[in-house]
């Protein structure tokens, strides 16, 4: 086709505007380049964790000392980057703060393919293992070498309805076990319409909760991952926990509901006092007080109810720590920085004061600062609450077999639940044998996973571990 | 000007090379790596030993592989006779003369696509959510429907079949309108002439000509499901879901490849996808050859 006059005459034009854009956008691009910030680099989840810790590495930068400096990335990123660096054997962040299930991933290869460096001798030798709680170190363990300084606690506590248990005249002082709570809290239950979905739960509990399932069996004894590193799941505590909760959630007289965590269809439940109580750890005061605003005042917290009279009365959901790289250049400068910023009590006392979480440090739990009443609890001293239960944590072994147990976990609960839909006249002690079963079948799938792996079982003690 | 004659015999090669230097770099090198690794157990790149075919014959003994082959079958299956025929029927209404404002709701209907599918994800499961989810309280308030009715929880495909038709029946309606402005008009006509039964024009007239763009759109969102990832990832906070029913074939190479590091077991997953697909595209070849033999 021959170009029409005005066509070619807007050629040139077009080539110089076509030019033009790529040398501004080339430019621009230049200008925009992030300049590389000097001295170690430490990444962090948190955007609150950065905040907290800002005045403390600015300390340690102006004290003359190799300078570190802090980002914040999305937890994804952060475990897809420093996965890519440990199995690439590069460094990518020198310093890595990671919640747990991020780095038990690093722990499937064999031992001298860790992409953390051991700090047991350090820990050893500096008597941290005696100042800092014994539970917390347990998930940053694995066959029996430890690769992270811990950030946190995280014991479990029940929040509850207040202003709706209270106003009702019951006293929550007198519920020691689950039973208890259950029949203290009963006439609460209302159903306006007379269907078998109730209007009002006692408890905030569906085989969906992942994370306090977890947590309930932690607390019963039982448990995802043995101290071996193998899945656990067998364990006949964890099928009399799993039976209890189908039982609440689907049998007779269902008392548990589901309240999703962590989004606005949750809250919003929470806030209609769809459930009357729901598993709070430490960390979650913080998001409560965020996101949940209007629930000032109305809420208290309480010990989790034990399975048996004198059992233990917390668990624990989450997890942070901060580990070194085994690639990094200069690990004493860093093991040294890791400690100026997890063992000050300074950076101890805001961490509570500004994200409610309470130091893994056991000479920090005299702080004060615990103790101040706590107007959104209704006055409650909520740090001493949570650092009385402190001690009473249960181990949590890991593993990067423990998410797949977890996952396991919650398949068995979610097809006990329809077990339990199927015969809704059913008891916990009906239950139970459905219970055993499919988690027998989780334990020979996870099994399946672990012997499959030649690089983390060579190692481990296999008598009695099936 | 006389031409070197070595010179003539180079010059193919010499002007394919570019083509072939990255073909055989970024996509044979690859292919042929990921059969090697597939042999191999690893972790990471670094550490690996050689495990035989044990890959593949563990992956026959994997339920969460055959979970998520069923699942990804069932939303190819759901994309094929569900969303393709509401596509088409979508298309043939809006190539109707007849209609008022064709345009707009080809905009209307074709948007969803420009969305991207995060987002999509993030506002299904908040419409999706139990007792408080815009679908559950919609068909509550119109026909009684259970406000606790699990779709995320027991219904995941469903759930997830919903979603995409959401955002891709308007995308494959695109196809099918293009395919139906080429029918021939002078064939439509006299078919007029033969018969006023709509159903016997479509199936003598309309459907014959469509029939090439109609099997490669299936073939399109064959290998799209396939590669459904996103969507339940999001969907299902980075999980399969309660008992792996939102867990498709490249989650699970995604898991075992770059969560637990080994990228033996994923190419295995990788290479039976590819087998799956192939087979998919050679059957769509035989069945359009035979359909336009016939």
């Amino acid at each position: 086709m021959k170009p029409t006059p005005s066509t070619a005459s807007s050629r040139p034009v077009a080539a110089a505007l076509i030019g033009a854009i790529a040398l501004i956008s080339s430019a621009l691009t230049l200008t925009l380049e992030t300049p590389d910030q000097a001295g170690a680099k430490m990444w962090t989840f948190a955007r609150l964790h950065h905040e907290i810790y800002a005045p403390a590495i600015k300390q340690w930068n102006a004290s003359g000392k190799p300078p570190v400096s802090c980002s914040v990335l999305g937890i994804q990123a952060i475990e897809q980057r420093m996965l890519s660096s440990f199995l690439s054997r590069t460094t990518s962040a020198e310093l890595l703060e990671v919640e747990r299930r991020i780095a038990a991933r690093a722990f499937a290869g064999p031992p001298e393919a860790i992409g953390f460096l051991d700090l047991t001798d350090r820990l050893k030798s500096e008597g941290l293992l005696d100042r800092i709680n014994g539970p917390s170190f347990t998930p940053w363990t694995s066959r029996g070498r430890i690769y992270g300084l811990p950030h946190d606690v995280h014991p479990v506590m029940l929040g509850y309805r207040a202003d709706i248990i209270e106003a009702a005249g019951i006293d929550v002082s007198t519920i020691e076990t689950w039973d208890d709570f259950v029949r203290v809290l009963e006439p609460l239950l209302m159903n306006a319409d007379g269907s078998r979905r109730s209007d009002r739960y006692l408890l905030n509990l569906w085989e969906t909760h992942m994370d306090a399932l977890e947590a309930l069996v932690l607390q019963a004894g039982g448990g995802v991952i043995a101290e071996s590193g193998l899945p656990m799941l067998d364990d006949p505590i964890n099928a009399r926990v799993l039976a209890q909760v189908a039982a609440w959630g689907h049998g007779k007289d269902p008392i548990a509901a589901d309240a999703p965590y962590f989004n606005a269809s949750g809250n919003q439940l929470l806030l209609d006092g769809f459930v009357l109580a729901s598993f709070v750890p430490d960390w979650m005061c913080n998001l409560w007080r965020n996101e949940i605003p209007q629930l000032s005042g109305k809420v208290k917290l309480m010990p989790l109810p034990a399975w048996e009279p004198g059992g233990r009365r917390t668990s624990v959901w989450g997890g942070t720590m901060l580990g070194i790289s085994r690639e990094a250049a200069n690990p004493d400068e860093l093991w040294e920085f890791a400690k100026h910023l997890y063992l000050s009590p300074e950076l101890s006392r805001r961490l509570f004061l500004e994200g409610d979480i309470i130091s893994p440090v056991r000479e920090f739990w005299n702080d004060p600062v615990y103790d101040q009443p706590d107007p959104f609890f209704m006055g409650q001293a909520r740090g001493r609450l949570f650092v009385g239960l402190a001690d009473d944590l249960p181990p949590r072994h890991n593993s990067p077999f423990g998410a797949m147990a977890v996952e396991r976990l919650r398949a068995a609960a979610s097809e006990l639940a329809r077990v339990a839909d199927a015969t809704p006249e059913a008891l916990a002690p009906d239950l139970l044998p459905h219970a055993s079963r499919l988690l027998a079948e989780a334990q020979a799938d996870v099994m399946r996973h672990v012997r499959r792996n030649r690089f983390f079982n060579a190692e481990l003690p296999r008598d009695g571990a099936e | 000007m006389r031409r070197d004659p070595g010179t003539g015999r180079f010059a193919p090669w010499l002007l394919l090379a570019p083509f072939l230097a990255v073909f055989l770099l970024f996509t044979i090198y690859p292919a042929l790596s990921s059969v090697w690794l597939s042999t191999r157990q690893t972790f990471g790149p670094g550490v690996s030993v050689p495990v035989g075919l044990s890959n593949f014959t563990s992956l026959a003994h994997d339920p969460s592989f055959w979970t998520a082959l069923r699942n990804t079958t069932v939303f190819a299956l759901g994309s094929v006779f569900i969303q393709l025929p509401l596509s088409l029927l979508l298309a043939m209404l809006l190539n109707r003369p007849d209609i008022r404002g064709r345009a707009f709701f080809r905009v209307v209907l074709f948007s969803p696509v420009l969305v991207g599918v995060v987002f999509v994800a993030m506002l299904f499961s908040v419409l999706f959510e139990k007792r408080t989810g815009l679908v559950n309280r919609v068909l509550n308030g119109s026909v009684g429907w259970d406000l606790d009715f699990p779709w995320l929880d027991t219904y995941v495909m469903p759930a997830l079949i919903v979603a995409s038709l959401w955002q891709y029946v308007g995308f494959n309606m695109i196809y099918f309108l293009a395919a139906l402005q080429n029918v021939p008009k002078e064939l439509e006509e006299a078919s007029m002439m033969d018969t006023n039964a709509a159903w016997k024009r479509f199936r003598h007239v309309t459907l014959p000509a469509i029939i090439p763009v109609g099997t490669f759109v299936v073939l399109l969102s064959i290998i799209g499901s396939f590669q459904l990832f996103e969507l339940p990832y999001i969907l299902m906070n980075g999980t399969g879901g309660p008992e792996d029913r939102g867990l498709t074939l490249v989650m699970y190479l995604y898991q075992t490849g770059f969560q637990t590091g080994d990228l033996g077991f994923a190419s295995a997953i990788g290479w039976i996808m590819a087998l799956v697909l192939i087979g998919c595209a050679v059957g769509q070849r035989v069945l359009s050859r035979r359909a336009e033999r016939a």
